[in-house]
């Protein structure tokens, strides 16, 4: 089994830290852990982690701010933890580039899925894009620009499979609405929020077989969709 | 002049002093009691009246003339007389004197021997002539005095009723900022001079307005005449003992507690403004506005004193509240973390019974402050709400997505239109509505039982229907059970601060609408919510078929 790659943790209080460190070493994780954001990203460059969890609310950088100059030159998969209850905030860091978020409190078991798939996802990265993607009875052929619900062919608009492929591309994650809006209809679209309501809605009549308590197109309201992977 | 404060009367007393005052008057010129107004009025009047004068007995002359000789001169005389009567009544005491004056060389040189002469020979006529001046002069002063009796009347009436619609305009005023739009229009109309109020700021200086100035507003006051008439509570500049020169009039705005402000008036006419009873009546004017001030402050005051209360009870209700729901899960984290801490004999499944207790009472602790943070949110001010295109599928399928443990075991049904228009509101608090709403019946409700939602929307308004087959909400509870930290059994083994439709109405009420429960014919309780929409959804670009 290959060897975990090494955590970078960035959290100010330092029984919480405790709490995570111990958590994840737990599950065999190295976990590199400081209280504050310059040193953080020092460690982010010199020690080369594999995944920071970053909080939001620091001492001495805000974690944007973190978020912002980490993503100038590095692709490190993040994590943001919010203690406050604001969608702003989160949707935020997601638009600066963090991966995913969780909001406190929040399970041992929450944690770990969220990071066991971004881990999983940057494993997949190097082979490419993938082809197929499948959950439950939905299968997409991403070329082929096919898409099956219970092996009966669905016909999509091309907007519609646009908006399906960015979530497949991103299975597993939020994914905010405006970069939905940026990526499937283009940069001048971000404030026109109602397309992308309108299309999610007729993507799940289409996709879901009860679209008012969907199974795989899932909202998280006020951030964004997030394609569920299991 | 010596224009200093004059204590404050009451209102009737005031009126006797005008009367007082006017009868002095009644013997001047009448130019200085008038309104500028009522001056040019007399103008008028006054070359009218010494066009009169001259006309009046010259007319009965011509009248007379071809009866002189069927007319004694005593009855000549008498119609002179009536005219120089009705020349007093009407144009004033000069008038009729040089009525009577025209009528005596009229009749000296028309009707009294020798004819075409102002001589008068006949002894008889000039004691008749003399006479009559005397009675001209006696009945055109009594005239005169009935006149300006009626006069007086008149002007004391328009003071009365001007200060009448000051004052029941004034009653109707509530603000501070009316009640001093309403003055500085009054005293305008009233007075022709343009007026400013200044207040002081809370060390007791005097600032100028911060709001824009009315186009009968004074602009320019002097701050030091303001602040010197603010200290000293004594008139200052036009007139005054300080700085008399000033263009203006600085006078204090007495309260029952003390300076209010200053009005700052403009003596750009001082004969409507000059003459006592002008003067009292803007006393009058000062007074009725400085109370009115006082009343909108106290009322403001009570206000806020009632605010104060209300959330002091709130705040005390919080505290037990918090003290009951967050205390007895947090004594279970303590005191099973301690006894794990020390306990090192504790048999397996004894620590596993207490882990889980910890994480349960944790999980409840996470729930109650949640709620307690959201409302205190909701309370924290004006709840600014985050409006965007949302389809109504997607905020129900959230919420139900987001209890999904919870309800596993409910049928829920959900009635909703599959083509039902987008609607503007904030989807996160919509979202948390429908999620307390639910929450709500799933602990109220026997397990199992089925909860219904159905949504419906017309072109100007959303309803929400969450409706359970519980045991109802009792009829005398529906309105209570929307205040803060209210549940139906207080000390009920639910867990729940009595937050959750306090929040929902909070939200519901943010967006302009309402939420109400009601009991189901066949048993259960009934939440509707309505939200008005006021805009039309907007329209997309229609997508070409693949």
């Amino acid at each position: 089994m290959k060897a975990n790659p090494l955590l970078l943790l960035i959290e100010d209080d330092p029984q919480f830290r405790l709490l995570l460190t111990t958590t994840l070493e737990n599950q065999n994780f190295s976990v590199l852990a400081v209280d504050n954001g310059r040193e953080g990203l020092i460690l982010a460059r010199t020690e080369h982690p594999g995944l920071l969890i970053l909080d939001l609310g620091l001492p001495d950088i805000d974690g944007q701010e973190v978020i912002r100059r980490l993503r100038m030159n590095s692709e490190l998969p993040i994590i943001v933890l919010s203690a406050r209850n604001q969608e702003s905030d989160i949707t935020q860091a997601l638009d600066n580039g963090a991966d995913d978020y969780l909001t406190k409190p929040f399970s041992n078991a929450e944690l770990m899925s969220r990071i066991n798939a971004l881990l999983r996802r940057i494993a997949k990265l190097p082979s490419g894009s993938q082809e197929y993607f499948q959950v439950g009875d939905l299968k997409v052929e991403l070329t082929k620009r096919r898409v099956f619900v219970s092996d009966k062919e669905v016909n999509l608009t091309p907007i519609e499979f646009r908006l399906l492929s960015e979530l497949v591309r991103n299975c597993g994650f939020v994914v905010t609405h405006r970069q939905l809006l940026t990526k499937v209809w283009g940069a001048s679209y971000i404030e026109h929020n109602h397309y992308l309501r309108i299309y999610m809605g007729q993507l799940r009549h289409k996709l879901e077989a009860d679209p008012t308590r969907p199974r795989y197109l899932l909202t998280e309201v006020g951030v964004g969709y997030r394609l569920t992977e299991e | 002049m010596n224009i200093q404060a004059k204590p404050l009367r009451p209102s009737s007393k005031r009126l006797i002093g005008v009367t007082r005052y006017d009868k002095s008057a009644n013997n001047n010129t009448d130019a200085l009691n008038m309104s500028s107004a009522d001056f040019h009025q007399v103008n008028k009047y006054r070359y009218a009246g010494w066009l009169c004068g001259l006309i009046f007995p010259l007319g009965l002359t011509a009248i007379d003339w071809p009866f002189r000789h069927l007319l004694t001169p005593s009855n000549i005389l008498m119609i002179y007389l009536l005219g120089v009567f009705f020349t007093a009544i009407r144009f004033g005491l000069l008038a009729s004197i040089l009525a009577s004056l025209t009528s005596v060389a009229a009749f000296a040189f028309f009707f009294a021997p020798p004819i075409f002469s102002f001589a008068i020979s006949d002894q008889e006529n000039l004691f008749e002539v003399s006479v009559m001046v005397v009675i001209g002069y006696v009945t055109s002063s009594l005239a005169q005095n009935v006149r300006t009796q009626a006069y007086v009347a008149e002007r004391r009436e328009q003071r009365v009723s001007a200060l009448y619609r000051l004052s029941k305009e004034l009653a109707e005023a509530q603000l501070d900022k009316e009640i001093i739009f309403i003055g500085v229009h009054h005293i305008y109309t009233e007075f022709g001079a343009q007026n400013t109020f200044l207040f002081p700021e809370q060390l007791g200086n005097l600032h100028y307005p911060n709001e824009p100035a009315l186009p009968v507003s004074l602009r320019g006051a002097d701050l030091d005449l303001a602040q010197q008439a603010f200290n000293s509570n004594r008139y200052s500049g036009y007139g005054s003992d300080y700085f008399p020169n000033a263009p203006a009039l600085y006078m204090p705005l007495k309260g029952s507690s003390g300076i209010l402000g200053v009005l700052v008036l403009e003596v750009s006419d001082e004969r409507r403004i000059l003459p006592s009873e002008q003067r009292q009546l803007l006393d009058a004017f000062i007074s009725q506005i400085a109370h009115a001030l006082e009343r909108a402050n106290l009322g403001e005051q009570a206000k806020d004193a009632t605010l104060k209360m209300q959330a002091e009870t709130l705040r005390n209700s919080l505290l037990s509240s918090i003290s009951h729901d967050l205390r007895t899960p947090l004594a279970t984290i303590v005191g099973a973390a301690n006894t794990l801490e020390t306990g090192e004999q504790l048999s397996e499944s004894s620590k596993k019974k207490l882990v889980t207790a910890i994480s349960k009472e944790a999980q409840r602790m996470t729930d109650l402050t949640t709620k307690i943070l959201e409302m205190a949110r909701l309370e924290a001010g004006q709840v600014v709400l985050n409006r965007q295109w949302n389809t109504p599928e997607e905020i129900v399928g959230g919420a139900l997505h987001r209890l999904d443990k919870k309800l596993k075991h409910r049928p829920i049904k959900v009635n909703m239109a599959i083509d039902l228009p987008l609607i503007h509101v904030d989807a996160v608090l919509l979202q948390q509505v429908l999620i307390n709403l639910l929450e709500n019946a799933d602990k109220y409700t026997p397990a199992n039982s089925a909860i219904d939602i159905t949504v419906s929307t017309n072109h100007s308004r959303l309803s929400i229907i969450v409706a359970d087959c519980g045991p109802g909400v009792p009829t005398h509870l529906q309105d209570k059970i929307f205040d803060k930290f209210f549940r139906v059994q207080t000390e009920s083994a639910q867990s729940g601060v009595g937050l959750g439709l306090s929040i929902c109405k909070a939200v519901v009420e943010a967006h302009g609408g309402e939420i109400h429960v009601s009991n189901r014919s066949g048993g259960g309780a009934m939440f509707q919510l309505h939200l008005p929409q006021t805009e039309p959804p907007p329209s997309i670009e229609q997508e070409d078929k693949a």
